[in-house]
């Protein structure tokens, strides 16, 4: 099993969650993150005050899969999210050791 | 209550009392001696509907009934102890899960048989799992406690001998009466206001909390005791009649009092059996099941569960009002003020006295109603809130703000200066108290105590729009820079007072209250220009929001366009500020710093667009035409006799949404059309192909390339529409198959065959569709509920063209249908965008009428509609 990290824009969010629902998959979490990667933060000067941006509101969506899955997954993340632009976000993939439904006890890939 | 004599409620008599009453119901426990059977029988009442105050005093007579038996069954020496109930037990008001406050009080000189006393009385009590706060004292040990513990001071006012000797009882009374009461009047305030405070900060200062506390929440039961409590310290007045008596509460005062009071029990028992547990919390999970059990059910307009609500922060805010009137008054007593000279004349009938804005005679309300608004200026002009005798009297007096008074100029300059002076909240929250702002402004009325059932939403609407004012006041101090671009302040604080004066009525809140804020703007004999301001704040007042968070932001066309809409770097600061304080004065949840920072970043895009729009303008057009120029280059070279081309025919639009390559394909293709009617093409992509018709356009074109698509089971992904000014149509068609995305049977050569029939007008397209298409249609799997199919008209959204937006849920042939409608109805489609989603379609139309004009008259407007909705739905 993996757990996908995915960093978008915000505005994409409803975008991907549309197009992993279609796939199947059936539960994320989701959180409002702030940071900067490539797309450093920027100053504006209006009206003679700054407005310092330094950290970029983003949307990180994490989903636990079947290692079978997780090609498919990020491709979808990526047809979802993109625009082309400096910003569009990461996707990282980490290894998940067990999963474990609270309410069940259920183990493995059935408690996804 | 204290007890100036030792009731002795529990004698002989009383038992039979009890007892007799409780064989008469018929689901009575045979045996309730024990505790067990406690709950049974508790149940069992309240199965029979016995609620209320009934059912606390009964849950109060069993506990009673059992103490005294165990206290017999231990039979100590007579007047060595004294069994007491304290606080809520002491009152005889046991709610289902109350915790039992029990004191076995003891002289020294019996300490001897104390242990097996307590034995017999407690262990039952803890065995039968029940919350007992319990403490063994002699009168002097009570004493010291009470030096250094406020709450046993205040339970031991509700002190009440259950069983043993009265004397033991007396001594403590007379020993506590001296010590804490008698001439300790402003000590016992001064703690009860600090306790208050504690309570507000800890529960919140409001009444119309999401999930209300209603036991120490701010117009909760504490509260009500709190009143009482001090009524009988600092009057001696034993209860809320003896209030009224006084002249404290008046009669009317007094029956709303009780009403809400009532009312607040009855929920606290109920509540108490939903959770199974002591929970005085009106949490949200149990809103609805209570809302049921009082019989409220779900309207078109207005869910069962937010009209509970409703009623319950209205008779929430009746305490608070009425305690906090109480305290003040209480305290203006004790600080002998009433009785003190003169205060400082501010104009006639009103003066300024020991801080406070004083109506001098209320009766003048009547004869001069003009005086309501004087004093709100006043108070906001000084910074000085309106005594509560003034308030009291606003509130009794509303019956004379008339018509006359709502369309008064007077009236409307003074509440506009309110509404600009230091501290416009702290009045606005004294009229919606006094029901000074909902008469004044019966627009408002709608929304009063409305309270809205979603985990956003902290406050009902009424209390919501009289925060936003709160959070705009803050803002403009917090924002100079920006707030200094706006020229009518007031207009914002009228706008964000009225935002959401629309709600309460389903969907579309913003544009019903534009509608009625602008009605509004009207009677506060606002200009034009204002009242447009005003319209456009409360319209628009989620654009902002709604944008920043699910539109790209890099999207300069998408800014391009926010920035017309808005069109003044001074409008936009408006709504900006708007948005701001309406989102913090939702609730937690809805503003945090990752909001404020899309936010922040939408409103610096839009305005420095604003700010040099000119340039702006001509950099976008100029970027497109060095775009255009660009690709009529590349295509030039692409091309093998360049020379023969007009470029004339190719607008920048069409050229911007190909590559090169794919324009030089288009033009060289098109020579054959000379030659041929019709070219068809397709290409595979992955898991679609891409196809091309080319012709001469003409009436009903895009209907018939449909409907053979659809004869072809083929499903419509997107589309591009383009017409050359020499009339060749050139449409690009995303398709899939309808059958399985990997089908390979497809048959080009029939279909391309159909195609020429069809555009001919030698196919029929419409018997073939009814009769192949019957069984195939593509019904989405598992989605069980349909989704509502939408048709917009709009006219603002393309200078030259009348857009036409399609929602559905996809269906093979669904563009057919929708294209043969609008041809029956003479409409052309100049361009269009077809996209599915899923399981929906959104399609947008460019298009004219046959007269090449846009569609405007309502009439055709809405027989066009419904002509459409008729087609996406007809299956």
């Amino acid at each position: 099993m993996k757990k996908i990290e995915a960093i978008i824009k915000p505005f994409k969010l409803d975008d991907v969650k549309e197009a992993l629902n279609d796939m199947g998959i059936k539960g994320m979490t989701i959180s409002e993150v702030k940071g900067y990667g490539r797309q450093k933060g920027h100053k504006e000067i209006y009206r003679g005050a700054e407005y310092i941006v330094d950290f970029i509101p983003k949307v990180k969506m994490e989903i636990i899969v079947d290692a079978s899955q997780v090609d498919e997954v990020i491709e979808t993340i990526i047809q979802a999210a993109k625009t082309g632009k400096i910003g569009d976000g990461k996707i990282f993939v980490l290894p998940v050791d067990e999963v474990v439904r609270v309410r069940t006890g259920e183990k493995g890939v059935e408690a996804i | 209550m204290l007890c100036e004599t030792p009731t002795l409620f529990f004698n002989q008599a009383g038992h039979k009392d009890v007892f007799s009453e409780m064989a008469q119901t018929a689901l009575e426990p045979k045996n309730y001696s024990g505790l067990q059977a406690r709950r049974q029988a508790l149940d069992a009442y309240w199965q029979q509907g016995v609620g209320g105050n009934a059912l606390l005093r009964k849950h109060s007579d069993f506990i009673d009934h059992h103490l005294a038996e165990s206290f017999k069954k231990s039979a100590p020496a007579a007047e060595g102890f004294a069994l007491v109930a304290l606080g809520g037990y002491g009152r005889q008001e046991l709610y289902p899960f109350s915790d039992i406050d029990l004191m076995i009080l003891y002289d020294p000189a019996h300490k001897d048989e104390l242990n097996s006393l307590v034995e017999t009385i407690l262990y039952p009590l803890w065995d039968t799992g029940l919350e007992v706060g319990h403490a063994v004292r002699t009168p002097d040990e009570c004493m010291a406690f009470a030096a250094e513990d406020f709450f046993f001071r205040v339970a031991m006012l509700d002190a009440r001998l259950l069983v043993g000797s009265a004397t033991l009882f007396g001594k403590l009374t007379e020993m506590y009466k001296k010590a804490y009461i008698e001439g300790r009047r402003q000590e016992f305030l001064d703690d009860m206001l600090k306790q208050r405070t504690k309570r507000e900060s800890q529960y919140g200062r409001h009444t119309y909390l999401l999930e209300p506390h209603i036991k120490e929440g701010c117009g909760g039961f504490r509260d009500i005791q709190s009143m009482v409590w001090t009524a009988h310290v600092v009057f001696g007045l034993k209860d809320l009649e003896s209030l009224n008596e006084a002249g404290l509460l008046s009669q009317e005062e007094l029956n709303r009092f009780e009403q809400a009071q009532d009312y607040l029990i009855r929920i606290r028992n109920r509540l108490h059996y939903v959770s199974g547990r002591k929970n005085d919390q009106l949490f949200f999970e149990h809103q609805k099941e209570l809302a049921q059990a009082f019989g409220f059910t779900n309207k078109e307009e207005l869910l069962g569960v937010e009209h509970f609500m409703r009623e319950v922060y209205t008779h929430m805010q009746t305490i608070s009002v009425t305690t906090d009137l109480f305290f003040e008054h209480v305290e203006e007593v004790l600080k002998g003020e009433e009785s003190s000279k003169k205060g400082k004349v501010l104009e006639p009938d009103i003066e300024v006295k020991h801080g406070r804005i004083h109506l001098v005679n209320s009766e003048h309300l009547k004869e001069k109603p003009k005086l309501f608004m004087r004093l709100f200026y006043q108070s906001a002009k000084t910074g000085k809130p309106l005594h509560f005798r003034t308030r009291k009297a606003i509130t009794a007096k509303l019956h004379h703000i008339d018509d006359k008074q709502r369309h008064s100029r007077r009236n409307a300059k003074l509440f506009l200066e309110i509404l600009l002076s230091a501290k416009p909240f702290s009045v606005l929250e004294d009229m919606l108290d006094t029901g000074f702002l909902t008469s004044y402004i019966p627009e408002l009325a709608k929304v009063e105590s409305l309270a809205q059932h979603d985990v956003y939403h902290v406050f009902t609407v009424d209390r919501h729009l009289v925060q936003t004012i709160n959070e705009l006041e803050k803002l403009r101090e917090e924002e100079v820079n920006i707030y200094t671009v706006i020229s009518s302040p007031h207009i914002l604080f009228l706008a964000g007072l009225l935002h959401d004066v629309g709600k309460g009525h389903g969907h579309g809140h913003a544009e019903r209250g534009a509608d009625l804020a602008r009605q509004v703007g009207v009677r506060l004999n606002l200009k034009t220009d204002e009242l447009d301001t005003l319209d456009f704040l409360v319209r628009n007042h989620l654009f902002l929001s709604h944008t920043a968070l699910r539109r790209d932001l890099e999207d300069e066309e998408f800014l391009m366009r926010c920035a017309t809409r808005i069109h003044s770097p001074g409008l936009l600061a408006m709504l900006y500020l708007l948005t701001i304080a309406d989102a913090r004065a939702t609730g937690p949840t809805v503003w945090n710093d990752w909001k404020a920072a899309l936010l922040l970043e939408l409103y610096l895009k839009i305005v420095l667009l604003l700010d040099r729009k000119d340039i702006s303008e001509q950099e976008q057009t100029r970027s497109a035409e060095l775009g255009a120029r660009w690709i009529r280059e590349k295509v030039y070279e692409l091309l093998p006799e360049p020379d023969d081309i007009d470029f004339d025919l190719y607008s920048d639009d069409y050229l911007l949404s190909f590559p090169p390559e794919v324009i030089a394909e288009h033009i060289t293709q098109a020579k054959k059309l000379k030659k041929q009617e019709v070219l068809f093409s397709h290409k595979p992509n992955k898991e679609s192909w891409s196809i091309l018709v080319m012709t001469k356009d003409r009436p009903g074109l895009l209907t018939r390339i449909f409907g053979v698509l659809a004869l072809h089971n083929l499903n419509v992904l997107a589309a591009k529409i383009f017409t050359w000014a020499d009339g060749t149509v050139v449409d690009t068609i995303e398709v899939s198959s309808a059958i399985s995305e990997s089908y390979d049977g497809q048959d080009w050569t029939a279909m391309g065959n159909e195609l020429h029939l069809a555009i001919q007008q030698r196919l029929g397209l419409e018997f073939r569709l009814s009769r192949k298409l019957a069984p195939l249609r593509n019904k989405p799997q598992g989605v069980q509920q349909r989704l509502a199919a939408k048709v917009k008209i709009d006219n603002r959204a393309s200078e030259l063209y009348s857009v036409i937006e399609v929602f559905s849920e996809d269906r093979i042939g669904i563009l057919y249908d929708i294209t043969k409608t609008l041809s029956d109805f003479g409409i052309s489609i100049y361009r269009a965008r077809i996209s599915s989603k899923a399981d929906q379609i959104v399609d947008v139309f460019y298009v004219l009428d046959h007269d090449g004009k846009k569609i405007e008259d309502p009439a055709f407007t809405n027989e066009l509609q419904q002509g459409l909705l008729y087609a996406v739905k007809n299956v």
